[in-house]
């Protein structure tokens, strides 16, 4: 088989059984890989408790995973989150992907409990689990120092030890495998880590030279990108490229989400980390871009969504001490954006919030669930409930909501609420047209046609996360250079169009898994807050509170362009039999 | 989105790439609508409804050249466009034969276009698909219009006529649909301008000059002009014609990523202020200049990809031409050099670069003067072919 391994690893960490199994053509045509055919084998579990020992944990790269397309080293974790109780999918780069592909499998499915702390390993054709009893309390690079000699890592620290609702799974020191609290789940299996060292490339391409084609023409674009590869885009800055342009927009959350606006953000800016911390690039295996950046003695600096819950939302411009909590959570495993979020609610019921030099005395707390820390560990909703004022979460479906305020971007605001994993940016990403201009610019302050735009790009993105490239190819590329590159890869033809329908697919799996699960209409709402409360205006720019009649408006027609009912659920209770 | 598509409506007529009566566009949010000519209306409709995505154009081109391509080929169904801006982001435009269109109808052409942006369709015209907004399906339009017309002069060149009619249609695009390019009438602010509102300003009214004098169509091209300490250039992806709003600050020293949105020929402005006396800046694609850009005489040459690969400088009418391709992909680093003491530079395939010492006036000037210069050149070899 050509692009795809056809061949998944399944461990029993009960019983401490391990095999593989083939996976049927049928499911990675129509699924392709990662997040996809994740979603597609949590058929038939997506009920279960997230702590249940037979929920699954599932690892999966991509068709392209192992070649030079560019961006496509890319792994998805998927599984059932604790945080929200939504299905949930988490992307992430490093080298481990590639690793995990040409040690011959497509996915690793783990399921089950261990009686004791475990390290999966795998190395060229063997697999095995191996006590990690001497591990289990150490933090993430600890634990990767120790385990780098048996290949590459993706472990949780001790935040997911200790069941913490958002911690993260890393995959390398730097890559998070972030929202949700998928490295709760792993915690409670007592998976420490697993570690892979791949034996060789297995990633057979059927059309060399259309593929080659394909590449160039990837790349190209990328060029062409002043987001991607522009002297103030991504590959120069990273992410925190973004900090001055969406302070600028008057949409950065701020102090809770209670204004949009915070002039300090100049003290963590692209600019002033390259200037403070003589940021170096570095990123992903096989990505051009290397959007990551790090010190010259290799500690990773913060991405902007870290940056900037850890500086606006909680009142914070002390740049190093946002890079200081940042490395916390990086050793914990630790998602800084609910810690940050959650930090900030949690600030703003007690009325203060925390100073710069509080931060990695609470996120430890948090992580090793103690002191104020077993009640933040729980995440934005739970604090605000128990603080007895659950409008402080700014959350949608208890995920905290990342950097971009919805009152400064209509597409956003939709997209929070119709995100199947709860309040994220990522899976239609309007940043791309609302504030970057990528295919085009939308009038971001406006819901006009952004029902069938948002549907369209989650269906896009569904297909990007199965694909496991990189969301930030797209601000450059289009579907149809990838449609491109996998078919000249798989040599099934693939076209944007067949591959949105396969996105759809996926979109709508998910949806019927929580809808399973209870959630409905009333669950795709934001906070009480953006509905009542304008953002910080000026410079010409107004903000006003989100018009809920026209969100509702815009929502529902966003059901009747899925063929959802009004209550944003399924007519059809047998909907998924018909799917493959 | 009735509004949408008739503003889009009015300027496929008033940059004369439709013609008058024969445009129709559908949209969808949750439900489709459509308007225009009954018949691409119904077109347009039954395509759209086909495919996942929010807008759709099918017009009538003002020129035929998009059948004449077709019919001058009896073994292709694709075009590969030659300029590099419309092959960077089309790769391939697809086309429909009358007999092939009469046999598979709207599913043939959703099926085309579920992979392309944009389709000819013999006897029917260009249709064109916008993802995302209606505006990108008028965007896809004009991008395969510049090809197709791009091509098509570029064909006649190096094959002549060979169709009955082509002679006659020609002669009459040069009379009838060509117009005399002049900067005549045009109100320039003196420079240099160094207060922002002005420059501001200047800056929206001469883009909207450049799309009113065909110097660009609408969505191409970029354009900026230096302050004290800052390049106030147009965003990435607005239109010349609709700057308002759409201009990036951009200061020299990199003390702000605001810029970011700004052009992706950014590098390529900075590096012309740093290296020139230039105080403003502009960027078109003028039809005949992107034409004669790729007309080059060196025999013998082993480069095949010349757009992205050539490492000569032409002259061109006393126009340097270089190679490079878009954003961080060359063409930042191969314009500055020669752009400096003519204030004008042809990019291979792509485009010409203009500065002015002191206002737009003088880099208005001299692109037109370069368009004239190779719209003259071009039909004087095609006259002596």
């Amino acid at each position: 088989m050509n692009g795809w391994t056809g061949t998944i690893l399944k461990v029993d960490l009960t019983s401490g059984r391990l095999w593989r199994e083939t996976l049927p053509a049928e499911f990675l045509h129509a699924y392709l890989g990662g997040r996809g055919l994740g979603v597609r084998l949590m058929r038939g579990f997506h009920t279960l408790d997230p702590f249940a020992p037979e929920m699954p944990l599932i690892f999966a790269a991509g068709p392209l995973c192992g070649t030079t397309a560019p961006t496509t080293d890319r792994l998805a974790v998927v599984s059932r989150s604790p945080l929200t109780g939504t299905i949930c999918d988490c992307s992430s780069g490093g080298r481990f992907p590639r690793q995990m592909k040409s040690a011959g499998f497509d996915a690793l499915f783990l399921s089950g409990a261990s009686p004791r702390p475990v390290v999966l390993r795998i190395n060229g054709d063997t697999a095995e689990l191996v006590p990690a009893d001497a591990l289990w309390g150490k933090t993430v690079p600890e634990t990767i120092a120790t385990l780098a000699d048996a290949g590459s890592v993706a472990a949780i620290g001790p935040a997911g030890e200790n069941g913490v609702l958002f911690a993260n799974i890393m995959v390398g020191e730097g890559n998070g495998g972030g929202r949700g609290g998928l490295g709760a789940v792993m915690g409670h299996k007592r998976l420490k880590a697993v570690v892979v060292d791949g034996a060789r490339s297995v990633t057979t391409i059927a059309d060399r030279q259309r593929f080659q084609l394909a590449c160039q023409d990837v790349l190209r674009l990328f060029r062409a990108s002043p987001i991607i590869f522009g002297e103030l885009g991504i590959a120069e800055y990273g992410t925190p490229a973004l900090v001055d342009l969406v302070n600028q927009r008057r949409m950065v959350p701020t102090e809770n989400f209670r204004r949009t606006y915070f002039p300090e953000s100049r003290n963590y800016s692209g600019p002033a980390i390259r200037r403070e911390y003589g940021a170096q690039k570095g990123g992903c295996s096989g990505c051009p871009i290397q959007c990551l950046k790090l010190t010259p003695r290799g500690e990773y600096l913060p991405e902007y969504e870290a940056l900037s819950h850890f500086g606006a939302l909680n009142g914070i411009s002390n740049l190093a001490a946002i890079v200081r909590a940042n490395t916390v959570c990086n050793e914990l495993g630790l998602d800084p954006v609910s810690a940050g979020a959650t930090l900030s609610a949690w600030g703003e019921g007690r009325g203060r919030f925390p100073a710069a030099d509080e931060l990695p005395g609470l996120l430890a707390d948090i992580g090793h669930r103690r002191g104020d820390g077993a009640l933040l560990a729980l995440g934005s909703r739970r604090v605000a409930e128990q603080l007895g004022n659950p409008g402080l979460s700014m959350s949608v479906k208890s995920l905290e909501l990342p950097a971009y305020d919805p009152r400064g971007a209509y597409g956003m605001a939709l997209a929070y609420c119709t995100s199947n994993r709860g309040g994220c940016h990522l899976r239609a990403y309007p940043l791309s047209h609302e504030i970057l201009r990528k295919p085009v610019a939308t009038d971001r302050f406006s819901f006009s046609g952004k029902g069938r735009i948002i549907k369209i790009a989650e269906d896009t993105n569904a297909a990007v996360d199965s694909l496991m490239a990189c969301t930030f190819s797209f601000l450059g590329a289009t579907l149809e250079e990838y449609a491109e590159l996998l078919s000249a890869a798989t040599g099934i033809e693939y076209s944007p169009q067949s591959l949105g329908e396969t996105g759809e697919r996926i979109y709508l799996t998910e949806r019927f898994y929580n809808c399973a699960n209870g959630f409905s209409v009333a669950d795709d709402l934001l906070p009480e807050r953006f509905y009542v409360e304008p953002g910080s205006g000026g410079d010409g720019i107004e903000v006003p509170a989100i018009d809920r009649a026209r969100f509702d408006e815009e929502l529902q027609k966003y059901y009747r362009i899925r063929g959802l009912t009004p209550a944003g659920t399924f007519a059809d209770p047998r909907f998924l039999e018909k799917l493959p | 989105m009735y509004d949408q598509i008739a503003k889009y409506t009015r300027k496929l007529v008033a940059d004369r790439s439709a013609l008058h009566g024969w445009i129709a566009f559908a949209a969808q949010d949750d439900h489709l609508l459509t308007a225009g000519e009954p018949y691409l209306a119904q077109l347009a409709g039954d395509v759209l409804g086909r495919l996942d995505a929010l807008g759709l154009v099918a017009a009538r081109p003002s020129l035929p050249f998009a059948d004449f391509i077709v019919r001058r080929t009896s073994d292709q169904s694709l075009i590969i466009p030659r300029d590099t801006e419309t092959r960077t982001f089309l790769h391939d435009i697809p086309f429909v034969r009358s007999d092939e269109f009469a046999a598979g109808g709207p599913e043939l052409l959703a099926r085309l276009l579920g992979n392309r942006k944009g389709v000819i369709v013999e006897g029917v015209g260009i249709v064109a698909v916008g993802a995302v907004t209606v505006e990108q399906a008028y965007i896809n339009y004009s991008s395969v219009f510049h090809a197709v017309f791009v091509k098509y002069l570029q064909d006649l060149l190096t094959g002549g006529f060979l169709l009955p009619g082509e002679r006659e249609a020609l002669e009459g695009f040069r009379s009838d649909w060509l117009r005399p390019l002049t900067a005549d009438g045009l109100v320039f602010r003196p420079g240099p301008l160094t207060e922002p509102a002005l420059i501001l300003s200047e800056v929206t009214t001469v883009g909207r000059y450049t799309v009113e004098r065909g110097l660009v169509d609408s969505f191409f091209g970029n354009i900026s002009c230096r302050g004290d300490d800052m390049i106030y250039i147009s965003q990435t992806a607005a239109s010349l014609d609709e700057l308002d709003g759409c201009i990036d600050p951009v200061p020299f020293a990199a003390t702000s990523t605001t810029g970011i949105t700004a052009s992706s020929e950014l590098a390529a402005h900075r590096r012309i202020y740093e290296t020139s006396d230039a105080r403003v800046i502009l960027h078109g694609h003028p039809k005949f200049s992107v034409v004669m850009s790729m007309q080059c005489e060196r025999e013998g040459c082993e480069i095949t990809d010349c757009w992205r690969d050539c490492p000569h400088v032409r002259i061109l009418g006393g126009t340097p031409v270089v190679a490079g391709e878009i954003g961080a992909g060359g063409l930042a680093k191969r314009v500055p050099p020669v752009i400096g003491e003519s204030g004008r530079a042809l990019v291979y395939g792509h485009g010409v670069f203009t500065t002015g010492r002191q206002d737009f006036a003088e880099a208005f000037r001299l692109m037109v003067e370069v368009e004239n210069w190779c719209r003259h050149e071009y039909f004087r070899r095609l006259a002596e072919r």
